[in-house]
């Protein structure tokens, strides 16, 4: 591998070196100026990483990926919660100097303060249109302009928000704006990340080097939300609203959940009532005074919006409308990411604020013009065309690219209906060095900057979210997706006084403890499945041991097992119904594990409960989410190892997952505050525990054998559940149907046992809220868990051992174990009738929409 | 003339409805020639929230949510107006502007009022400018021809050549299959017209109200006999909107009533929202009186 920095041996002072790769003519180059020298604001940075070396270098990018992936930092999560793609960074910011900075900072300070003028003139008064500044067709035929939101109350001093802008650099280096982003911009997120990543992975070269903190950013927001209430509280409501985790930005409004201290919701979790927004929450309906949302716009409200949307609340945009509830940033906005505007910026703020643009907007030309049509047509090579307003389905032609075919379909689209179409000049973008297979490479960058409202205009973060191509043949970047991130340092002259790092605010605990119901019911289901995985594959690690003895498993004793093993896992008939499967039963046993399509299979349950995981990412904690990452490993591995069917030593691989499993509950049970989310994971492991066992107990110890063949049985049982060792310590004297049952289901001290489960589950009911209407005796659920735990203590041990010798069977012991099974069941839905949300969505009122009729 | 029109809503569900927010553009509107004396809007079961309102287009709003299980729910409207008639014969003597001068005056739009009257020329949700509906236009809306004899022959045009059908068509019929099957109800008559004018660049616009119908000469009017109705306006500097009726082939003067007028049918759908629950079918009784005072 050549390279000018793969020295190793890292001499004390060692050359900066020249820029070690080529930019394409005419191009910007961040790091190097045209003699291809270091720039001095470059320097520090690239003499660290000659210091590094290759494997220095390599090092901390394996160590930034590290700390990212453990962080749940994914993009795009595809429906895979197995395989998530990890955020991409490259690990050498973006170096800016302070004094270039300045200039880009107050133009983006105006661009948001003339973009929140925009907003309020469309909405209101539409001097813009009645006077001509804005041509009133490129707004009227835009669907993000909302007319449902004519009139809405903006109780804040600012309606907009939060803005990000895209800016690159032109070939002299000028900072250009190519675009904006108002609904609910994305990235600030992903850029506190990224600065927190790097400065971890160089630290020192952080310190050294006076970089703009981003912290205040943060508080800049959260201060501004909280200003946003229309009535005086000292404890102002703000939750983050999202998709939910099948959004490609989920991992960023979990991270600013977290970061702000606010509840994550999805649509669902709120509702609308009495004229305003409320939270369903463990304990009951709280309100809400303010939205963070990541919603477009369209999507919020089923009443009046997108009747089709799944994401929305409904009635949301009339309560804002009143200015009961604050949405940040205000439905409507997506009206200002019209490229269209652009085209008319330096008029717009002419006639809004009496000042011209200082920031200048990519030269863009609206084809709704004559001239510019005359124009763009003679000169589509050298142009970008895009739509006149944003949507989903915009995308952009890029004329330098088109084939003689191509391009009379172009022309032919903008001959049709040119006011629909803009025109831009192709800017490349600066290039910038990344770390790329061992040497620094260029690549063309853009970066998305982000502006927060305070009381007196717009405050810009110090950075922002740089991104470039990930191959040098791209031309530009314009998605998150298919591009790598950089850190973006301003450089100050002098280090800063204020306190350093991204600090974590004071969460309001009255909120953080009030739950919405569908993280408490995620929590349940999180904490079952990962007991439903575990227990089976306690037992199919037993079963696959036995198979594999040195002496060979009784025909009558591998039934049993291979039966209980479809019961537990619930994959029935499976081994129920089917001699021919008992006999050959490899193909079976493999599929129980790695067949994810099959409810029950290890490989279900643990999807499902990552699935669950990734719902609730807010909520777990920094080592949860690196142990869950060690479980993906695993189950890759065994995917691996089951490839050809059943290996083997079908139960080697088995053990990472068992282990990892057993390493989140002790964590759970270590580290996790006994809030209600702890609360309630642990009702669904204990529920699912008791379930279980007690399936167990019938489906092993059910059906009598004779001696040896039951002697193995119960043995395997034990090892199952790891109590072989304390059996044979206990009960020296023989294996007794009586001392299993004695240790498996009535021993207070076996945290494995039945009764261990229920009274844990009776313990855990009392400190649930209590719903106020039921002051007076025993909820029933409560009666339920009572009971169970009544049957269980008052049983005969002798009884249910008994062999009825009739019907070759343990009916007693059947019998109570079918009646727990029952009761457990039963207590599942009671509590989830009362904790968890079951409204289904809504319809629309008018399915045959009415006519008139005359 | 003064009127009094009483309209009736009546849903009924198959399961209780428990939850339900609705926008309505029930209560009419104030015009430059229709003035309202009282208008009152009644919901059962009560809604535990309702708000009055002004829309974009400056129709009047009214929102509800219902909060309590209903099986049923009554939408009543009463309101009383004094209508202004027109001189219809002196506007259409008018001359001026013919078709041609209006889309060139269009296009410079050197008038505030002018630069808004260009969102009436644009698609929206049922209205679609299609080279089809512009060649059936066409000749109607030659150059030459004045904005209103043009809208006033296309007027007559729609009623000659379509067939008035209340099972004809489902609702929001598209333009180009009402002007294939040439039938349907009043409210495709004042889309497929709206269309038509669009696409041949004129702005038009979509009025949704009341009609009073006169019982056969001898009998008595029926009570609820009357229906909503939908015509259409198009814009003519000076005179402002000039309305026209295709479904009944004149110039509404004195007997239309407007509720709300928009760029189609869904800026003023009387009705929309969403229900939570309520079964999976669900049932609508209207009826509407319209009375002379």
């Amino acid at each position: 591998m050549r390279s000018p920095l793969a020295n190793n041996s890292a001499p004390e002072t060692q050359p900066v070196p020249n820029a070690p790769y080529v930019k394409p003519a005419g191009a910007f180059d961040e790091a190097f100026d045209e003699g291809r020298q270091p720039r001095a604001h470059w320097q520090q940075l690239l003499e660290h990483i000659g210091r590094l070396g290759t494997d220095g270098m390599d090092d901390r990018y394996r160590r930034a990926q590290r700390i990212l992936r453990d962080d749940g930092a994914t993009y795009d999560l595809n429906n895979d919660p197995l395989s998530p793609s990890v955020w991409s960074l490259d690990i050498i910011p973006n170096v800016i100097s302070n004094d270039e900075w300045a200039f880009v900072e107050q133009g983006l300070a105006q661009r948001s303060t003339l973009f929140e003028l925009i907003y309020r003139d469309l909405y209101g008064e539409q001097q813009l249109l009645k006077q001509g500044i804005v041509p009133s067709e490129i707004v009227f035929a835009d669907p993000g302009f909302l007319r449902q939101c004519h009139g809405m109350r903006l109780p804040g001093a600012k309606a907009l928000i939060l803005h990000a802008v895209d800016i690159v650099r032109g070939e002299n280096g000028q900072f250009v704006a190519i675009g904006d982003r108002t609904q609910s911009p994305s990235g600030s997120g992903y850029a506190l990340e990224n600065r927190t990543v790097v400065s971890r992975v160089m630290p020192g070269l952080f310190r050294d080097s006076n970089v703009l903190r981003l912290s205040a950013f943060s508080q800049t927001l959260r201060q501004t939300l909280a200003g946003l209430v229309s009535h005086k509280t000292d404890t102002p409501r703000v939750v983050v609203l999202t998709p939910g985790a099948y959004s490609s930005t989920y991992f960023e409004h979990a991270y600013l959940a977290n970061h702000l201290g606010y509840p994550l919701v999805q649509g669902g979790d709120l509702t609308v009532r009495n004229g305003k927004v409320w939270m369903k929450s463990l304990n009951g309906l709280s309100p809400v005074d303010v939205i963070l949302r990541r919603l477009d716009d369209s999507f919020c409200d089923q009443a009046e919006l997108r009747a089709d949307s799944m994401l929305g609340v409904p009635g949301l945009l009339e309560v804002a409308r009143n200015g009961n509830v604050v949405l940040a940033n205000p439905l409507g906005s997506g009206v200002l990411e019209a490229p269209g505007l652009l085209a008319f910026l330096p008029d717009i703020c002419q006639f809004l604020m009496g000042q011209p643009l200082q920031l200048p907007s990519v030269r863009t030309w609206w084809c709704g013009n004559p001239q510019d049509y005359d124009y763009v047509v003679n000169h589509l090579d050298q142009l970008i065309i895009k739509p006149t307003y944003r949507s989903f389905a915009s995308k952009s032609i890029y004329g330098h690219s088109l084939d003689a075919k191509a391009r009379a379909e172009t022309l032919a689209m903008l001959a049709k209906n040119p006011a629909g179409f803009v025109a831009q000049c192709y800017i490349p973008g600066a290039q910038a060095p990344i770390w790329h297979e061992q040497r620094l490479e260029g690549r063309p960058g853009i970066l998305r900057t982000f502006t927060v409202a305070t009381k007196n205009g717009y405050s810009v973060m110090p950075g922002g979210l740089s991104r470039v191509a990930e191959s040098t043949a791209e031309v530009i970047v314009t998605k998150l997706s298919g591009s790598r991130s950089k850190d973006t340092w301003i450089l100050s002259d002098k280090p800063e006084v204020e306190p350093s790092a991204v600090t974590e605010f004071p969460r309001d605990e009255a909120q953080v403890t009030n739950l919405p119901s569908r993280v408490i019911e995620n929590l349940f289901w999180f904490g079952r499945y990962a007991e439903r995985a575990e227990v089976s594959l306690r037992l199919m690690r037993t079963i696959f041991k036995q198979l594999n003895g040195v002496e060979p498993l009784p025909p009558e004793s591998r039934n049993i097992l291979l039966q209980a093993l479809s019961q537990v896992t619930g994959c029935l008939p499976g081994f129920t119904e089917n001699e021919e499967l008992l006999e050959h039963p490899n193909d079976e046993l493999a599929a129980l594990v790695t067949d994810h399509e099959r409810a029950g299979s290890i490989k279900a349950n643990l999807q499902a409960m990552l699935a669950c995981g990734e719902q609730v990412k807010e909520m777990l904690s920094a080592d949860t989410r690196i142990i869950l990452n060690e479980l993906r490993d695993h189950i890759h591995e065994v995917d691996r190892a089951y490839t050809h069917g059943l290996p083997s030593v079908p139960e080697e691989s088995l053990d990472g997952l068992v282990t990892t499993l057993l390493a989140l509950s002790g964590l759970n049970n270590e580290s996790m505050l006994r809030g209600m989310d702890w609360m309630f994971q642990e009702i669904g492991r204990r529920t699912e525990r008791a379930l279980l066992t007690a399936t167990l107990l019938k489906a092993t110890l059910g059906k009598p054998l004779p001696g040896m063949q039951q002697q193995l049985i119960l043995e395997s049982l034990l090892l199952s559940v790891e109590a072989l060792i304390s059996f044979r310590r206990r009960y020296r004297t023989g294996t007794r149907i009586e001392f299993g049952l004695d240790l498996l289901m009535i021993d207070l001290s076996n945290p494995r046992s039945l009764i261990y489960q229920v009274n844990q589950l009776r313990k855990y009911l009392n400190e649930l809220p209590r719903n106020e209407s039921m002051t007076s005796g025993l909820s029933p659920e409560n009666r339920l868990i009572i009971k169970s735990l009544n049957d269980i203590q008052l049983a005969d041990l002798a009884q249910l051992a008994h062999v009825d010798h009739r019907h070759r069977s343990r009916a007693s012991l059947q019998q109570l174990m079918s009646q727990i099974i029952e009761q457990l069941e039963q207590f599942t839905s009671l509590l989830s009738d009362k904790y968890f949300d079951h409204t289904a969505g809504p319809q629309q009122l008018i399915k045959a929409k009415w006519k008139a009729e005359l | 003339m003064r009127y009094r029109v009483r309209h009736l809503t009546e849903y009924l569900y198959a399961a209780p409805v428990t939850l339900c927010y609705n926008m309505t553009h029930l209560l009419p509107r104030d015009t430059p020639k229709q003035r309202c004396l009282s208008r009152n809007i009644k919901v059962s079961p009560t809604p535990i929230y309702h708000s009055a309102g002004e829309d974009y287009f400056g129709n009047e709003t009214y929102y509800f949510s219902i909060q309590e299980a209903h099986k049923k729910l009554t939408i009543e409207v009463e309101s009383i107006f004094d209508i202004d008639e027109q001189d219809l014969p002196n506007q259409l003597s008018l001359q001026v502007p013919t078709c041609g001068e209006l889309r060139q005056i269009l296009a410079y739009a050197d008038t505030p009022e002018l630069r808004m009257v260009k969102e009436y020329l644009l698609d929206s949700t049922h209205i679609h400018r299609s080279a089809k509906l512009a060649a059936y236009a066409a000749d109607t809306f030659a150059d030459e021809v004045s904005v209103l004899q043009a809208a006033l022959d296309f007027t007559h045009k729609i009623f000659q050549e379509f067939t008035f059908d209340a099972s004809a068509t489902s609702i929001s019929t598209p333009a180009e299959q009402v002007l294939e099957e040439r039938r349907g109800v009043c409210q495709d008559f004042a889309h497929f017209a709206i269309s038509c004018i669009r696409s041949v660049g004129l702005p038009a616009r979509y009025i949704s109200g009341y009609l009073e119908t006169l019982p056969p000469p001898g009998q008595e009017k029926l009570v609820g006999a009357d229906a909503s109705h939908a015509w259409f306006a198009i814009f003519v500097p000076e005179l402002g909107w000039v309305e026209f009726d295709p479904t009944n082939d004149l110039m509404p003067n004195g007997q239309h009533i407007i509720t709300a007028w928009g760029r189609d049918y869904a800026d003023v759908s009387p009705l929309q929202g969403v229900i939570f629950d309520g079964g999976d079918s669900q049932k609508l009784n209207v009826s509407v009186d319209v009375q002379r005072l």
